[in-house]
């Protein structure tokens, strides 16, 4: 079972990205979404609609780029934005007018009179990135829009996406790349063996990455009174290594004063002090972790 | 911002047409049937003529050329321009996966396949109606005059449809398999042993009824008797499938006329012909027609069965 009672909600002009590992069932979610899948059971919601099965009429109102998606090779790009256009009911001056502006959004200017065929791996994403945004669709669905691209490539999709929410549109992508969704991403779903680990704003993962939120102290000499000085801190727990050591913290706020008194009245010399974890990263390692 | 849109049912259907057409047409392989096509027929046209003049007979005007070009445009000619036409239909998309960015698209998977299919009807019009109007105008110029060109609108719909049952084997193979390879191999496969099957029921029981619903070239009829020992002068051709075109020609021209089916049986050492049914035309070509519009129903319900079931599993 790829898919199992995944509630997902994404709110209208967001960027919404799905994260999970290898297997998780990103992929298997979104093609439920856009019809390439039909579910064994349970309901499927989309644009206030049921989506389950053949839904012409949602698809009417969703863009949709597969994961490395593959058109027919023999057409140039103008014409497969164009034989698009008319699946979309788009007249013969709007399919003109969309398929030149998207081939200049994507950096395909001067390359649409060229066979699809003779695209490169990242060509070829740039060219389903447009025929996604043909119609100007109120949802657009990306399936891991930057795998091939080079990393101008990568920062120049990550643009059009921003642009896409600006123009009073949804995004909701799937990204093996935290930083990526970090970076662009408002709200986030994290998945893993078809289950809904979290999903809500970047701020709120904070919380549920918690448990990963540490800062990692290095005294000039390690003493047992430090450690008991840490110890009695009611926000962390310790673990001490030589002059190094690392509290876990339960608490949102700001503590490096509270701790560095401690050391101090300790008789201790901070010599370093850095926070790690709570980051998108950490709260996605945790529950992935926690959840295997 | 958003635009509201609507696909309609025809502005859907007609952007598959035109989608399979950039699809079809620029085939190479189509492209290369038409070429094979016409050098055929050139062939069949003027070798004829051209080695009559070689070995010195008197050139005799056929006013029947066009005619008997429906006769004689079966068998693995038919198989072989429904195999190039359909191949790639459904199974092609699914091998590319250009089928997951179309299925995407605001059009249902009834439209989609219905779409493919006129397509590949269509695709088979272009060919026919080429061959027959260069088979016209080639006859007209080596043969003088020629006879009932009126019927050649309803050998075109034959001929196509004869074809098409061969394609929605095709089209059904490639759908269920989703690989073009296995669509072509498996109705060859098909085609061949249809062909051998009706060949050895031919030799042993002669014209029998089964043949009369296999698809392909059928039983043969004769307009001339069964005699025993012996098979009475007459014209003879075949009555399956393959020669709906042709049947339905005839069953305008000749409905009433006796189509004798002769049998083969051994007594006393020896093969003795008899009269195993016989029909007119016109019942024959009906029940042709039936035939071929069961294998076709059949196939292509089949196959849009399983296309609309079909799922994208796999990463495309």
């Amino acid at each position: 079972m790829a898919v199992n009672r995944l509630n997902l909600t994404v709110d209208a002009k967001q960027i919404h990205g799905f994260l999970g590992p290898n297997g998780a069932g990103k992929t298997t979610t979104i093609k439920m979404l856009v019809g390439l899948l039909t579910p064994d059971s349970g309901s499927l919601k989309i644009l206030g609609m049921d989506a389950a099965g053949d839904k012409p009429k949602i698809r009417q109102r969703i863009g949709y780029m597969p994961e490395l998606p593959k058109f027919p090779k023999h057409l140039t790009g103008e014409e497969l934005l164009d034989v698009y256009g008319r699946m979309y009911g788009m007249s013969k001056e709007e399919r003109k007018q969309k398929a030149a502006e998207l081939l200049k959004m994507v950096g395909l200017e001067g390359r649409g009179r060229d066979k699809i065929g003779k695209y490169s791996k990242g060509m070829q994403q740039r060219i389903g990135i447009a025929q996604a945004l043909l119609s100007d669709p109120e949802l657009v669905i990306l399936d891991e829009p930057s795998i091939g691209l080079d990393p101008v490539g990568m920062v120049e999709v990550r643009d059009m996406v921003k642009g896409i929410v600006r123009g009073g549109q949804t995004v909701f992508f799937s990204s093996h790349l935290l930083t990526e969704v970090q970076q662009i991403c408002d709200h986030v779903t994290i998945i893993n063996n078809g289950l809904t680990l979290f999903t809500g704003t970047l701020e709120d993962i904070a919380t549920v990455a918690m448990p990963s939120r540490r800062l990692v102290l290095e005294v000039q000499k390690g003493s047992d009174s430090i450690l008991q000085a840490l110890k009695a801190l009611p926000f962390a727990t310790v673990e001490a290594k030589d002059n190094v050591y690392t509290l876990h913290l339960s608490t949102k706020d700001d503590v490096r004063a509270d701790i560095s008194r401690a050391v101090s009245n300790a008789g201790g010399v901070i010599l370093k002090m850095q926070e790690e974890g709570g980051g998108l990263e950490d709260a996605f390692m945790s529950l992935v972790g926690k959840e295997a | 911002m958003a635009k509201q849109r609507r696909t309609t049912w025809l502005t859907g259907f007609l952007a598959i047409l035109y989608y399979e057409f950039l699809w079809n047409l620029r085939k190479k392989k189509i492209v290369g049937l038409f070429i094979l096509v016409f050098a055929i027929v050139t062939l069949e046209l003027a070798l004829p003529p051209l080695l009559d003049y070689y070995n010195g007979v008197p050139l005799t005007p056929n006013s029947n050329v066009v005619f008997d070009f429906f006769n004689r445009l079966s068998g693995i000619f038919l198989f072989l321009i429904a195999v190039a036409t359909t191949m790639n239909t459904i199974s092609g998309e699914f091998e590319t996966g250009s089928i997951t960015p179309l299925l995407t698209k605001p059009v249902s998977k009834n439209t989609i396949f219905l779409g493919k299919t006129v397509a590949s009807f269509l695709t088979l019009l272009g060919i026919y109606a080429f061959l027959t109007v260069y088979v016209t105008v080639g006859g007209i110029l080596i043969e003088g005059s020629q006879n009932n060109l009126q019927l050649i609108p309803l050998g075109l719909v034959g001929l196509i449809l004869a074809t098409m049952v061969w394609g929605s084997l095709v089209i059904l193979l490639g759908t269920l398999s989703k690989s073009s390879l296995v669509a072509a191999l498996g109705s060859f496969g098909v085609w061949i042993g249809v062909t051998i099957a009706g060949g050895v029921l031919g030799s042993v029981f002669g014209q029998t009824t089964i043949l009369f619903y296999a698809p392909g070239s059928g039983a043969t009829g004769s307009t001339g008797g069964c005699g025993p020992g012996r098979l009475e002068a007459g014209g003879a051709f075949a009555t399956g499938t393959d020669n709906l075109g042709y049947m339905l020609m005839q069953w305008a021209l000749n409905g009433s006329t006796t189509l004798n089916f002769c049998g083969f049986r051994f007594r006393g050492g020896a093969t003795e012909t008899f009269l195993a049914s016989s029909d007119t035309i016109a019942n024959v070509a009906l029940r042709d027609l039936g035939v071929t519009l069961a294998y076709l129903a059949v196939f292509l319900f089949l196959s849009w069965y399983a296309f609309r079931r079909a799922q994208i599993i796999e990463s495309a």
